[in-house]
């Protein structure tokens, strides 16, 4: 039996683009990178050896420059794009043994996708593209309207149903695109770059419509972005994609102040770390000395709230509490410590160079 | 002696030519008659070197054919098949001819009162413009005022047989040259010498092969001539349907047949109606060239203007030429617009 918690789990994932990927397989598997691939063999190596777990209900943040291979990885997931090599799984099976039928069946009910440039349906009003699941099933307009409409109406689009696509802002596009995955009752989610064509602002909104929608429904999403602040603010799971191989994977948190490499450690670096972290990340667990202590924080609370609760004395020590009992204890002077990269309180030299 | 005598030495095939130089096996060339009468066998300069085209060649050769020989060997060959290529044809392209005979037959049937109101209301249905509709009503009040009505009619009833015949087979090509490279190259070629051979070239073997009575005769030469856009702008259309709306498509489940008929023939309907458009402009071109062979219509009283010179008749008949592109041009661009509205991004 395979872990209930897992709902996709992708491994040795190889995907080369070209004419023979089988021969170019051999090259990589030999060692061979992507440069000196594409110099001496035409073939582009999109991903590489990729070993990833996506939790039920979670939603996972694939994060990666462009180029890195993040559409290629979610295009695997409902086949859009067929491996070189590798094993992708869902809910316990093998999607790359599906034949046509079984496949449409997944794209249909288990898995939905948000796009970038929203792709919408030109030609149809907002609810029919959010309807678009349903109808492809062949259902009738009438029968899926209202399912449509509480959907469009969960996203913010309400008395906008008739309308086209093109009468509305990229935004209230996205949403219907939103709709149009939520309509289809899938448990997964894909979303490539979804927020990434929009106004900051905007997309600030549509983050947190993002989590509101996921607290209340705990969909498996897997989302990709290349900003890491969204990566950050989405994230339950995060994995870091560089030139087509998973470089580091886990706990957000956890790669905020553990990074695997030199690539995370400027990744990271220019992020505001006192929004970021939690108390929770920094924490000293339960010691049980019975100091004084100057209050009682969340073990959920961003550092900025506690600096903020705190006015700046460092000298300072809280209570973290998760549920109402005490878990750890939180010093200011970790905290602060916990604001500079690990790298840089290190080597004290190098943030004169580290900008 | 003639110029290419060493080349049929040279091959050893003197003994294949027969008698070198000239026997005259019944057919003289121009070149020989020529030389016939500004006396045999003057000495050539090299500047003179004739092209070593068949004549030549046969100059040199008796055996060797003469171009003469192709062309009449064209025409038997294709007088040999005629008959077994008319007994395939024939029936495969009756019900053309029956849709004009049914076409031409309703046009002029069906009183003025009713046909011109009636034109009305379709111009009305597919461009929602009042200034077309009168266009539409003051363009055939004017020609039924100068008596061509019924020349009108005519036309308009093979452009309507010929167009639709185009769109039912030029659209299922299109789609199939937008689906598969390999259909699109051997296709591109036949559209462009469709496109490009004069008219009147294919209208010979079509005379040839059925009466020149027969309305089909007429309707092939259209839609030969007239199916080229309607096909590109279909394959066209649907390669340039948007890559992401297509994925999106797949990513939701849908069938080929699904994303043919629901996303990609609705998003190519721009380009596949400017075929369209194309289409009824050139079928109307055709019509005129079409007279020659029998089609009635506003040609026939072109051509009168022509053979008999009668200059009056060839102005006024091709004006309402001109009025009836106007008004199909303006018609079909109403639609156009009205499609291009209700998706542009
Ligand atoms: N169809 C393809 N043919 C060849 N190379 C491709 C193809 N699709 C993607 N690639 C290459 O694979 C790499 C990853 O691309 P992609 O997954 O689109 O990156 P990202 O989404 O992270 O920006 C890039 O180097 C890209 O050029
Ligand atoms: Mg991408």
């Amino acid at each position: 039996m395979k872990n209930k918690d897992i709902k996709i789990s992708i491994r040795n994932l190889y995907k080369i683009f070209g004419s023979d990927p089988k021969r170019a397989l051999q090259y990589v598997k030999d060692g061979m990178g992507k440069i000196e691939l594409l110099e001496e063999h035409k073939h582009v190596l999109g991903l590489k050896d990729i070993n990833v777990e996506v939790p039920t209900g979670k939603t996972t943040v694939i994060m990666g420059l462009s180029g890195s291979g993040k559409s290629t990885l979610i295009r695997h997931l409902n086949r859009l794009i067929e491996p070189t090599a590798g094993e992708v799984e869902v809910a316990g099976d093998n999607i790359l043994e599906y034949n046509e039928k079984d496949l449409r069946d997944l794209r249909q009910n288990k898995m939905s996708m948000v796009f970038q440039k929203f792709a919408l349906l030109p030609h149809r009003t907002v609810l029919q593209n959010a309807g678009l699941a349903p109808s492809i099933e062949g259902q009738s307009e009438r029968n899926y309207s209202e399912e449509a409409r509480k959907w469009l109406d969960r996203v913010g689009l309400q008395g906008q149903a008739d309308q086209y696509p093109h009468q509305l802002s990229g935004g209230m596009q996205q949403r219907v695109g939103i709709a149009r995955a939520l309509t289809s009752n899938s448990d997964i989610m894909l979303m490539d770059e979804a927020f990434s064509a929009l106004d900051p602002l905007i997309r600030t909104d549509m983050q947190d419509l993002l989590n509101e929608l996921q607290a209340e429904l705990q969909k498996t999403i897997v989302f990709i972005t290349h900003d890491l602040d969204e990566a950050l603010k989405l994230a339950d799971h995060l994995v870091i994609l560089n030139d087509g191989s998973v470089i580091q994977q886990g706990e957000p948190q956890h790669i905020l102040l553990n990074p695997a490499d030199p690539y995370i450690e400027d990744f990271v670096s220019d992020i505001n770390r006192a929004r970021v972290l939690r108390v929770r990340s920094v924490m000293t667990s339960l010691p049980e000395t019975q100091l004084e202590r100057s209050g009682e924080i969340d073990h959920e609370d961003t550092l900025e709230s506690v600096i903020a609760l705190s006015e700046g004395d460092t000298a300072l020590s809280y209570h973290v509490m998760k549920d109402g009992k005490p878990v750890g204890v939180l010093d200011m002077r970790k905290l602060v410590r916990a604001l500079v990269p690990s790298e840089q309180s290190k080597e004290p030299e190098s943030a004169l160079f580290g900008g | 002696m003639a110029t290419y005598d060493f080349i049929f030495n040279r091959l050893g095939l003197r003994n294949w030519c027969g008698e070198s130089g000239d026997t005259g096996d019944g057919m003289t060339s121009m070149a020989q008659l020529l030389a016939e009468t500004s006396g045999d066998d003057v000495e050539m300069s090299a500047w003179e070197t004739p092209f070593p085209s068949m004549d030549a060649l046969h100059e040199a050769c008796p055996s060797f054919p003469q171009s003469r020989e192709l062309t009449s060997g064209l025409e038997s060959g294709f007088l040999a098949i005629k008959d077994t290529l008319k007994v395939v044809v024939d029936p495969l392209t009756q019900p053309l001819s029956w849709a004009l005979n049914e076409a031409l037959w309703v046009m002029q049937t069906v009183p003025w009162f009713i046909m011109i109101p009636l034109l009305m209301l379709v111009s009305w249905v597919v461009s929602r413009q009042m200034k077309l509709v009168a266009l539409v009503a003051i363009c055939f009040g004017f020609l039924g005022f100068v008596d061509y009505y019924i020349y009108t009619m005519q036309t308009l009833a093979i452009i309507f047989v010929c167009a639709l015949s185009c769109v039912v087979f030029g659209v299922p090509i299109g789609i199939a040259m937008s689906r598969s490279d390999r259909v699109q190259r051997t296709m591109i070629p036949i559209l462009d010498m469709l496109q490009t051979l004069p008219p009147f070239v294919y209208l010979i073997p079509l005379i040839f092969l059925f009466s020149v009575t027969e309305p089909k005769l007429y309707g092939i030469a259209i839609i030969l001539y007239a199916i080229v856009p309607v096909v590109r702008l279909t394959d066209l259309g649907i390669r340039l349907v948007d890559k992401d709306v297509i994925e999106a498509a797949d990513a939701f489940g849908m069938s080929k047949r699904q994303k043919l008929f629901n996303v990609q023939i609705p998003l190519a309907l721009p380009n596949i109606m400017a075929g369209v458009n194309q289409t009824i402009m050139m079928s109307l071109a055709m019509v005129v060239i079409a007279s020659l062979v029998s089609a009635p219509g506003l040609g026939v009283l072109v051509l009168r203007g022509i053979r008999s010179l009668e200059l009056g008749v060839g102005l006024l008949s091709g004006l309402g030429i001109v009025l009836l592109a106007i008004i199909l041009d303006r018609v079909t661009k109403a639609a156009l617009a009205r499609i291009n509205v209700s998706q542009s991004n």
